[in-house]
């Protein structure tokens, strides 16, 4: 109603209404269960789930595509090429394992004193349990995933940043065209450089742990060194050798496999970088609980009796 | 350097085979063919965003097609790996638009790189690396004091020169350039010309050089070509008529 006409019904003694004001809009009534279309699925829903396996398979094949040419590499020819890869390959041990052993030292060491703590706050268990504790916990299960995690959030993200700001700046485009095979000369030593690192890191996890929970046990004087000592001779096993190296191992790959797939899956815009660092380290900090509860359970699943 | 074996490279060059690429929905090369004999030079111009660089890049087999083929002296270059191609004696010389420089090793390093990688494909030890790398780094007139600085921190031209460098250092037999004197003062862009030229005035040298300046086909007085709608077209350098 326009404000004449407003004015001429107030002159009249009309009350105008508001409302009559407002455009009159059809609107579809909302309903919670919306109509269908006759065969009863949405087109839309089809196509979304088609697509998504369709990319699922994708994704799956360039990951296992991108670790199959990592591991093929080193057995093309070329002497000289083998020797450069490995100088590469040394120079990642180095980044990767060596450079971490002060954080790992301190972690360790932390998580050892705070495991061996927690035991006796909840119950003071005698010395021969603590041995046990420190072998079943922080040797079997605690050292070979925090190393694998420290490793995803510190190398991880180095190798996935590193890869895609060499795609962004052709850098890879170059190593092709000068005929140096990307995967032979950055895929594989920082693979290698992992799995290596994953592997002693571990082992040197498990020693300063143990050195944590001895120095708590030692701090508290709640029980002797020599009955923590006999727990954890009496708990540790042969078992435990396959099981370390195979949980190193394989989280190794995982981390080194995934950090370096991603990184190589930046296109060619900066800003898929830092996604694809994140997407990198954190699908593989997954993938790492995931194996190291399969590695855990398949083991005593057939180890069962001889680990205690 | 000892001469370089050019192995089973045959005289057919460069050859495109109904290229198709797209980015996404959009298709950068449809149907593109292209024959550049080998000792040959084609300079490729377009407009901007043309598909120049994308080309360029797929004729050196850096990118794979959608569809089509590419051979370089007969030889498919998707379907090999880039150090087989190398050993069979295709040698690729490409100088990226950016330059492509790993960032993290320093001018030496880069140029050395790919003698280093394939020492023994060249026959050389590896103590006559660094000269040989040197001996390119001084070709383009690069400052001894730059050697052992990373590309970083070099000034665009001296990247560009560097990028040339290591090129010129495989010693190639395929020279593929992006944009070669784009952003080069007088002096350095006088420098990348004679070198053109001399890659030009080379039998055994088949080259592609992308350019926006036309004026690039007169003064090195070869074929031109034209990238329009995906497909290569043939103009004639000024001279040559």
């Amino acid at each position: 109603m326009r404000r004449a006409d407003r004015s001429e019904a107030r002159a009249a003694g009309l009350r105008y209404r508001v409302a009559t004001d407002w455009p009159t809009v059809t609107e579809p009534p909302i309903s919670l269960f919306p109509q269908r279309p006759a065969h009863g699925v949405r087109p839309a829903l089809v196509a979304r789930v088609g697509a998504r396996t369709v990319g699922s398979y994708a994704f799956a094949g360039r990951l296992f595509d991108t670790l199959y040419r990592a591991v093929t590499a080193p057995f093309q020819p070329g002497e000289a090429a083998k020797a450069v890869s490995q100088r590469v390959t040394v120079r990642q041990i180095f980044f990767t394992g060596f450079e971490a052993l002060p954080l790992v030292s301190v972690i360790a060491v932390l998580v050892g004193a705070t495991i061996i703590l927690q035991a006796q706050i909840i119950s003071a268990l005698p010395g021969e349990v603590l041995g046990q504790v420190l072998v079943a916990v922080v040797l079997r299960e605690v050292a070979p995933l925090t190393t694998a995690l420290v490793v995803a959030g510190r190398s991880g993200t180095a190798i996935a940043t590193e890869l895609g700001n060499m795609k962004v700046n052709d850098e890879i485009l170059a190593l092709t065209s000068m005929g140096i095979d990307p995967y032979r000369f950055v895929v594989w030593p920082r693979l290698i450089g992992t799995i290596v690192s994953v592997l002693v890191l571990t082992v040197y996890f498990g020693a300063m742990a143990i050195i944590g929970g001895y120095l708590a046990n030692f701090l508290l004087g709640t029980s002797s060194f020599t009955a923590m000592q006999a727990g954890f001779a009496a708990a540790l096993v042969p078992g435990d050798l396959p099981l370390f190296v195979i949980k190193g191992l394989g989280l190794g790959v995982i981390v080194g496999w995934l950090c370096c797939h991603f990184g190589l899956e930046v296109g060619s815009s900066p800003t898929e970088v830092p996604q694809r660092a994140s997407q990198a380290v954190v699908l593989g900090m997954l993938a790492c609980v995931v194996f190291n509860t399969a590695a855990t359970l398949g083991f005593y699943w057939f180890a069962g009796p001889i680990v205690r | 350097m000892p001469p370089v074996s050019t192995g089973r490279v045959t005289s057919t060059g460069i050859v495109l085979r109904n290229a198709w690429f797209g980015y996404g929905e959009h298709n950068v090369l449809a149907g593109a063919e292209l024959k550049v004999k080998k000792g040959e030079t084609a300079v490729l111009t377009g407009a901007n965003g043309s598909g120049k660089s994308t080309l360029v890049y797929a004729c050196a087999g850096l990118l794979p097609l959608d569809r089509g083929g590419v051979e370089l002296g007969g030889h498919p270059v998707h379907a090999k790996k880039p150090a087989e191609l190398f050993r069979q004696g295709v040698r690729c010389g490409v100088v990226f638009q950016e330059g492509g420089l790993m960032s993290n090793m320093n001018a030496l390093a880069n140029v050395a790189l790919p003698l280093r990688y394939h020492a023994d494909v060249f026959g050389i030890a590896l103590d006559a690396v660094e000269a040989l790398a040197k001996e390119a780094l001084e070709r383009v007139r690069i400052r001894e004091a730059d050697y052992y600085t990373l590309p970083a921190h070099l000034s665009f031209g001296v990247r560009k020169r560097l990028a040339l460098a290591r090129a010129l250092a495989i010693r190639p037999n395929f020279f593929f350039f992006d944009d070669p004197d784009v952003g080069l003062d007088p002096d350095t862009a006088a420098l990348v010309h004679e070198i053109l030229c001399s890659f030009r005035d080379d039998p055994e040298v088949t080259m592609l050089v992308a350019t926006n300046r036309e004026l690039l086909i007169d003064r090195l007085a070869v074929r031109g070509l034209t990238l329009q709608n995906g497909k290569v077209f043939e103009r004639q350098s000024a001279r040559i008529a």
